[in-house]
């Protein structure tokens, strides 16, 4: 049934490896880390919650943040989904212009 | 081989065996991480071995199973039964236009029981369906492990590549968006396998988390975190979900009316409102168990949410005594109830057959066995071979 005798996988193997590591001491839930994403909004304490699990690198990565306009990308700065709303936008035109957020608050997994 | 036990048929074996001495490790390296969570989810001291005329069986059931869904999903249409499917009526247009402009659909994965050498339909995972990595990837890498010269039903890699390119020339311009939740891996391992097939299909693509979404007011689109326009998405994420939320609404005021895939057509498919119109439909299916949306139509029965995931809220039933049951938060959109069909029993362990539906064909499967008759959230994934 299986016509092939050889798999390819050319971006999971990597990206998803390196989801899988332990995770590290400083990450503790005692810690206390204060993140902002922009220089004009303030710091927010983040919080490592037990459900993050080792999809760590994922959730606390920093998004390079931008626009599209007349077909050219404009850099905005940076954006990462794991930290407060305030911390992410401050006063920055550019991010406030779009609301987030309006999905994603069903559930957990959709594991079947 | 430590042990061995038979379907009454003798047929399918469940077969003990010693598993690899580095099989974290080696599934690891597949990027497969949630292999262990608190409790044991790859599980290779075992192996289901099934026969060609076995396999042959279930291809057929899968794809004439598939053939009878996309009628009855034309049947719910025609009749305008979306009542029965607690689906909100704002949403019907959006349905239909997917159906009737054949959005792009790619995948879903029947559950079935296998037992005295008889297939019943239990449920159709078409919107979200889960264990695809599982049953493309990692149970065909253990079986070049354990034994090479074997073969696996399990096209599942090489159909998600082609039908990938199949669909290409149907998306809408601009790259495809994969999208699921964050903080779950297993999520995440599924959506980014279907976006590494679909890179490999030479389609642009790129994840964003659901909740990153964003609703840019002023041009009335999606878009992602740098702001590009969302067109195309992937979403592991469900209809109902997406419907219940506040950004539900916009994807009816959606200027690129991108295509979402799974598109919203199988918002009926994958409600269990489904199996009762089904039964009705083609009460001479061998596949299907008789199932009905009242509770006085059946002596021994499953009563299923319409709505609801990993074997949540089910209650077994045996001459009016509940003989399994388990808790949740679904129902409260109504249940159905499905004539009783438990599971083979194997030592203890019962599994249930993931048969996978791919573009319009039967892909392969992936067994997941439990200890209980309901196959629930504890349910673990165990690798087969044809012998």
């Amino acid at each position: 049934m299986k016509k092939s005798t050889y798999i390819q996988l050319v971006l999971i193997t990597a990206a998803l490896a390196s989801c899988n590591q332990p995770k590290k001491n400083d990450w503790e839930d005692s810690a206390k880390v204060h993140i902002r994403s922009d220089s004009t909004a303030p710091y927010t304490r983040v919080y490592h919650h037990n459900g993050i699990g080792t999809a760590l690198l994922w959730y606390y990565a920093f998004r390079p943040y931008g626009n599209y306009n007349n077909g050219m990308y404009q850099r905005a700065g940076y954006y990462s989904s794991a930290i407060h709303p305030s911390s992410n936008i401050g006063s920055n035109g550019f991010k406030a212009a779009v609301s987030r957020g309006g999905f994603g608050r069903s559930g957990f997994s959709v594991s079947s | 081989m430590v042990g061995s036990s038979k379907t009454r048929n003798g047929k399918m074996e469940r077969i003990k065996i010693t598993p690899r001495n580095n099989w974290q490790s080696a599934v690891e390296k597949l990027g497969f991480g949630f292999h262990t969570t608190n409790i044991p989810y790859w599980d290779e001291s075992v192996y289901y071995s099934l026969k060609m005329n076995e396999v042959v069986l279930i291809e057929k059931a899968t794809n004439e199973l598939w053939n009878l869904c996309l009628g009855a999903v034309q049947h719910v249409m025609d009749e305008g039964l979306y009542q029965q499917f607690q689906i909100p009526e704002w949403a019907i247009p959006m349905i239909e236009r997917s159906w009737t402009e054949d959005h792009p659909a790619i995948y879903g994965r029947f559950d079935f029981c296998y037992k005295d050498g008889q297939i019943k339909l239990l449920e159709f995972n078409a919107d979200t369906p889960t264990s695809l990595y599982e049953a493309g990837i990692v149970q065909w890498f253990w079986l070049q492990d354990f034994d090479k010269s074997k073969d696996q039903f399990n096209s599942v890699h090489e159909k998600l590549i082609n039908y990938w390119k199949y669909l290409k020339p149907f998306l809408n311009q601009g790259i495809l968006h994969f999208t699921c939740l964050k903080e779950t891996l297993e999520d995440l391992t599924n959506t980014e396998y279907l976006r590494d097939c679909a890179i490999q299909a030479g389609i642009e693509t790129k994840l964003v988390f659901i909740d990153d979404l964003g609703w840019d007011e002023v041009e009335q689109q999606f878009v992602d975190l740098d702001n590009q326009a969302v067109t195309n998405v992937f979403k592991l994420y469900p209809w109902e979900w997406l419907l219940a939320e506040s950004f539900g609404k916009n994807i009816l005021a959606d200027k690129n009316r991108a295509l979402w895939i799974e598109p919203a057509w199988k918002m009926i498919l994958s409600n269990k409102a489904i199996l009762p119109i089904l039964w009705e439909l083609y009460p001479e299916c061998p596949y299907l168990l008789p199932a009905y949306f009242e509770a006085n139509q059946l002596e021994n029965y499953v009563k299923k949410p319409i709505l609801s995931r990993e074997g949540a809220n089910i209650d077994l039933v045996l001459k009016n005594i509940s003989l399994a049951k388990t808790e949740g938060q679904y129902g409260a959109e109504g249940f159905i109830y499905q004539e009783l069909c438990t599971l083979p029993n194997f030592s203890d362990n019962y599994p249930v057959i993931g048969s996978w539906i791919i573009g319009q064909e039967s892909a392969g499967i992936g067994i997941r066995e439990a200890n209980t008759l309901i196959t629930d959230n504890k349910s673990r994934f165990v690798p087969h071979l044809i012998e």
